[in-house]
């Protein structure tokens, strides 16, 4: 019995294609397409499975127009046997849960299914550049009842049939040991996706593509209303740019470093120049009159939240949800409530401080070996609460559990998803081809299109599920001995939901996924390679020990002199990232560096040539020699000052 | 494990202009003569045109040679040359239009292209007639018999660290067997290097020389140029510096502008920057108010071989023939080598026939080949050209003078066969060139301007791009060497002539220790290192397939 290893992949434009137009955005028009990265990822984990078991049956599937075959060919390039691509315009402007259906159904058909007798495995790309939901193997998973595992770095395959899996996680790690069948989602940190052989090549030329509609993979009727663009549960309501530009800089002057510092710190504090913005268009009103006003949420009230426990704690991207629950829950009006769900081991005692932070109820779900989050077991205790509850909105916060709880949840209750929100509002859909306008309704926000444009989306099936990117809203005051109801609720659990073991979960300083979460980052370049980037390191260092989220980075000449590692390095080649404040040391501008900090709250520039680029792009500067300014710079941080940050 | 090893019929490793057209005649003669042989066509650029750049001005006339049964208007030239000039620009402000066109440049009834874009359309027209063509694979090393007779080419292996190791994600390049290979890599082919040596092909020849090319495309405001305008420049700032060559500037369609400076490599001053010089040239009023507005759409650069007849390699051997560049065949002083290539490639496919007929892949067939290139085109303009460019060695007004002679006495000159040096022996130590040296001559030159760049900037406008995990491709054969020779008495010329800052010096603070570093990711392909540096010192060797730029419209 020879493995079957199916990796899904996605055909997306190419990011580094996207060049900055004349208005600051990606300009995408011209863009040509790769295989989405992280699935690259996928693919070259599939083969490496290979080399475990050289019998394995290799297969590429994917979902979309004709022109994916490109990518498919080249996955046979690099050393898959068959390719599928499942091809309807029943299926254009599917949204995650309708992709996850129907691929699921495909992959159903092709004869892969729970209790298949051939062992197969699933694996996946995190998620894409262009959707960037990670919604999609979670919800393949659930739809084929399997396990799954997402944000893994590397598997190894055990001799006893079972795949041991390292899964990144908010600061640290975890090894998961999962049986097959099971569905694995790559982030592109693992092995190095392979270049094509010529013979590969070859054998891509003279390799057929199996091309399926939805009638071909015999999915039901029913299902069928279920895909598509009128099928989704959500719909995108509209889109509208991001004005990225930043304002003209504004410099500190002095003639000594004390000075420059004073200066740079007043203007911080001032804000900065201001960015004259063009007038937006106002908007047409839509001609509502005559229309019936409908609500359609039926008998589901309220709004839930998933609380998050590391380490004893209700973790902090879980109380900033507070703050948008409350916000939807008074517009909403009507004594909309804020329902918690705390789940875990002996969890009680922290249902007080969700309280303090706004919720009315918490929901404790406690049991001995929900001591730690798995996915199958918490998405199984979700899904049984909201039927219970019938929340009209579940909220989870966008952290690497979040993001694969919440499609989970949402193919079990047949709800669309929203991932990775940075503004939720409670609005209006004028649905124009029922004449009517639908109240009230939640408007998901979401940064899109390489962050470039602003989404609204919209669910039409109750609970609508959202999830929000960390970072971006404020923990909600906290407001001393505030109490509400506790409420236990036993679940009903499965043996089969504890299929998946933890082996370990290690949580450390974080590693470099820290550069994501950071606060404040300090990055050298070229200028600062002479003293190995000391000065650069302290700051960092000082921030972090007065308790800021801070950390260092660099350019990429200094990883190209090995003065660090790669995954420090910031630019288009690099990572991009999003601290409110980036100090740039050293570094001269260059457009492959800017790409990396376009969405940085405020970007403060410290170099000796007053002519550098960065200066150009950036929101404060100070033109000096940066081993005079630093040593200042970090005295300042040890006294308490920390660039307008707070903790 | 699967034999990694392919056979063919014929291997062609370029697809450029020679080799396409090589691919296209010899399917099409396949077909006459109902042989059932495979073509295959492998490229190192991403797609077909990644790596191709040129002004463009083509002449067309071949094209109905090579596609009798395509109308010209099916090939995708951008515009008919409507106003040809010359331009003499005789200092940093002034400049007068020549009266006359120097004699075998004229443009009339040329084309302005993107020969990026013909290419692409002449691989279409390959794939249609069956031949199969692969992109983004590197062919490193060239495959031969017991006999040491060439048999195939052989891919870069991939997923190997900087000093070769295998990583998780090795791969074994595929191995190539034909009866016979083509190389139509283009300027300083890399395989074509190393069969040259091995076979001692240039035995007896010029050593070959080259121009370096860099070129920008703008887009330019409505009225700046019309499509189809070309003009040529000749004197500032190459001139006055004594080094051959101009610019030129051509008008596109859709407002875009095409301009860049070609200037040969047989300069003497270590410090010389073409790049720069390139950057030095917009500056010139003349050519300013092309790009006073414009914004930069791509960047790129290459190096063309310009030794003409004399400096042509022996072009065929047992199993394997050189078209293109590759072996030399370019037109001075039109700098046209285009059409020269296609006619190359379809001598190389008529002989190619032959010996498919005769089942013989041997030199001796494969003579052939200097038969049909010696009845061709190819002949008559390269014979009447001969020593057009060895002429200037000497700078460009000795040159003008030695061009004149040689009208008159249709290509003779007053001396016979003139003999040149190769590029990299002409440039100077810092102690022997006595003249004020470019870097100090422009040190304080005002480029602060909008649409001067760095070659930073410039390079992330070619696209290009590198694998981090691979042996670096350009490699110093002796580093210490290199630091006492190289650095110490001609001040590292690589940190000037590279036109994708490449290479850089870094002196270390302490102790003054100079060495250089080399950012391999920023090459565009341009060769100029391993044809320029003093003591040939570096060697540009193919990276991995896909990498390098991606040129569009180039």
């Amino acid at each position: 019995m020879a493995l079957t290893i199916i990796t899904l992949i996605k055909q997306v434009p190419l990011p580094s294609e996207m060049r900055m137009g004349d208005d600051g955005l990606m300009d995408r028009t011209k863009a040509k397409s790769i295989t989405n990265i992280d699935c690259q990822f996928g693919l070259e984990a599939g083969l490496q499975l290979k080399k475990r078991y050289p019998d394995a049956r290799m297969i590429v599937c994917s979902m979309g127009p004709q022109s994916f075959e490109q990518s498919l060919k080249r996955s046979i390039s690099m050393g898959y046997d068959e390719a599928y691509l499942l091809s309807d315009r029943k299926l254009g402007g599917s949204d995650t849960f309708a992709t996850g259906l129907a691929i699921s159904t495909m992959l159903k058909h092709l004869g892969f299914h729970k209790d298949s007798k051939e062992p197969f495995i699933i694996l996946s790309g995190r998620q894409s550049s262009d959707g960037d939901t990670a919604h999609v193997p979670s919800q393949v998973a659930e739809a084929m009842g399997l396990p799954q595992a997402t944000f893994i770095e590397r598997i190894e395959a055990n001799p006893d049939g079972t795949i041991t899996a390292r899964r990144i996680i908010e600061g640290g790690y975890q090894i998961l040991k999962l049986p097959m069948p099971c569905v694995i989602s790559f982030t592109p940190t693992g092995i190095k996706p392979r270049k094509p052989s010529l013979l590969g090549a070859m054998k891509a030329r003279r390799s057929q593509i199996v091309v399926k509609s939805v009638d071909d993979i015999k999915m039901s009727e029913e299902n069928q209303k279920l895909i598509g663009i009128n099928g989704s549960p959500t719909l995108v309501a509209g889109i509208e740019n991001i004005e990225s530009d930043r304002p003209p800089i504004m410099m500190a002057v002095g003639n000594s470093e004390k000075e420059l510092v004073d200066s740079l710190i007043e203007n911080i504090e001032k804000g900065g120049n201001e960015l004259v913005k063009k007038e937006a268009k106002a908007k047409k009103e839509v001609d509502t009159t005559g229309m019936e006003v409908v609500d359609l949420r039926g008998d589901n009230k309220g709004i839930i939240t998933w609380a998050e426990v590391t380490g004893d704690k209700i973790g902090r991207p879980s109380l900033e949800l507070l703050t948008p629950a409350r916000h939807l829950a008074e517009q909403l009006g009507n004594d909309t409530k804020i329902t918690t769900v705390l789940i875990g081991k002996n969890v009680k005692h922290l249902a007080q401080t969700l309280f303090e932070h706004g919720t009315d109820e918490v929901v404790v779900v406690e049991h001995d070996k929900l001591e730690e989050y798995l996915i199958l077991p918490f998405a199984d205790i979700m899904t049984q609460i909201i039927c219970q509850r019938k929340p009209e909105i579940a909220l989870f916060a966008a952290t690497t559990a979040g993001r694969e709880l919440a499609p989970r949840v949402g193919m079990k209750t047949s709800s669309g998803v929203t991932a990775d929100c940075t503004a939720l509002e409670i609005g209006d859909y004028v649905d124009r081809k029922n004449s009517r306008v639908i109240r009230p309704i939640l408007h998901s926000r979401r940064p899109t299109f390489g962050d470039s444009k602003l989404a609204t989306i919209l669910g039409s099936v109750y609970p609508q599920i959202s999830t929000a990117r960390a970072g971006t809203f404020a923990v909600p005051e906290v407001q001393a001995g505030r109490t509400g109801n506790i409420i236990e609720f036993q679940p009903t659990l499965k043996d089969e939901d504890f299929v998946t073991s933890i082996v370990e979960t290690v949580r450390g300083d974080g590693g470099l996924t820290s550069l994501f979460e950071a606060d404040i980052i300090v990055s050298g370049g070229r200028g600062t390679v002479g003293e190995e980037l000391k000065l650069v390191k302290e700051l960092a260092e000082a921030l972090k020990q007065q308790g800021y989220k801070a950390e260092w980075a660099c350019s990429r000449v200094v990883v190209d002199e090995g003065y660090a590692e790669y995954a420090r390095q910031v630019g288009q080649t690099g990572k991009t990232v999003r601290p409110k404040i980036y100090i740039a040391v050293g570094i001269s501008g260059a457009i492959q560096h800017l790409a990396g900090i376009k969405e940085v709250g405020k970007i403060i520039a410290i170099n000796q040539n007053p002519k550098a680029n960065i200066f150009r792009h950036a929101d404060f500067g100070v033109c000096g020699l940066y081993q005079d300014i630093l040593p200042e710079l970090i005295e300042r941080v040890k006294q308490g000052y920390a660039f307008g940050v707070t903790k | 494990m699967e034999e990694n090893i392919v056979k063919t019929d014929v291997l062609i490793i370029g697809a450029g202009p020679s080799g396409l057209s090589a691919a296209i005649h010899l399917a099409d003669l396949f077909k006459q003569n109902e042989l059932d042989k495979q073509i295959i066509v492998v490229d190192k650029g991403q797609s077909v045109g990644s790596h191709i750049l040129s002004g463009a001005i083509i002449k067309p006339k071949v094209f109905s040679e090579l596609m009798p049964d395509v109308k010209k208007e099916e090939i995708p030239f951008n515009s008919k040359v409507t106003k040809d000039a010359m331009y003499m620009l005789t200092s940093r402000t002034s400049s007068f239009k020549m009266p006359f066109t120097p004699p075998y440049m004229g443009n009339q009834g040329n084309y302005v292209a993107s020969l990026g874009e013909i290419c692409r359309f002449l691989a279409n027209k390959a794939t249609e007639k069956g031949v199969e063509i692969y992109t983004g694979f590197a062919m490193s090393e060239l495959l031969y018999d017991e006999a040491d007779n060439v048999i195939g080419a052989k891919c870069i292996d991939t997923g190997v660290d900087h000093n070769g190791e295998k990583l998780e994600n090795y791969v074994e390049g595929t191995g190539v067997q034909a009866d016979i290979t083509i190389l139509a890599e283009g300027t300083r082919g890399s395989l074509a290097k190393q069969l040259i040596k091995k076979k001692n092909l240039h035995e007896g020849k010029n050593p070959q020389i080259y121009s370096l090319g860099c070129k920008e495309l703008f887009s330019v405001p409505e009225g700046t140029i019309s499509p189809g305008e070309v003009y040529n420049t000749m004197g500032f700032p190459a001139m006055q510096d004594g080094v051959f060559g101009g610019g030129f500037i051509y008008g596109l369609t859709d407002n875009r502008v095409a301009l860049g400076l070609v200037l040969g490599l047989d300069y003497a001053d270590p410090t010389y920057d073409i790049f720069r010089a390139l950057q030095i040239w917009k500056t010139h009023p003349f050519v300013e108010k092309f790009v006073k507005e414009g914004k930069l759409l791509e960047y790129g650069a290459k190096t063309l071989p310009e030794g003409g007849f004399y400096s042509l390699t022996k072009y065929y051997t047992n199993g394997a023939m050189i078209v293109g560049d590759s072996a030399g065949f370019l037109a001075m002083p039109a700098l046209k080598g285009v059409h020269l290539a296609i006619y190359s490639g379809m001598c190389a496919a008529k002989t190619a026939l032959e010996a498919f007929k005769q089942n013989d892949f041997s030199e001796e067939t494969l003579k052939k080949y200097k038969e049909f290139v010696e009845k061709s085109p190819i002949y008559k303009e390269m014979y009447k050209c001969r020593n057009f460019r060895q002429g200037f060695s000497k700078g460009t007004f000795a040159g003008m003078f030695n061009f004149g002679t040689q009208i008159i006495t249709g290509g003779a000159g007053f001396c016979g066969k003139l003999s040149v040096k190769s590029d990299a022996e002409h440039t100077k130590t810092i102690a022997d060139f006595k003249k004020t040296t470019f870097k100090q001559k422009y040190a304080s030159y005002d480029l602060d301007k909008p649409y001067v760049f760095s070659k930073v900037d410039d390079v992330f406008y070619s696209g290009t791009l590198h694998d981090e995990e691979q042996l670096v491709h350009l490699r110093v054969k002796d580093m210490q060497k290199y630091v006492s020779e190289n650095i110490a008495k001609y001040d590292a010329p690589c940190q000037y002539y590279c036109p994708a800052e490449v290479y850089e010096i870094h002196t270390d603070r302490n102790t003054g220790h100079k060495e250089l570093r080399i950012h391999s990711e920023n090459c565009v392909h341009c060769k100029t290192c391993d044809i320029k540096e003093p003591l040939q010192a570096i060697e540009w060797n193919v990276p991995n397939g896909g990498n390098g730029p991606d040129y569009k419209n180039m």
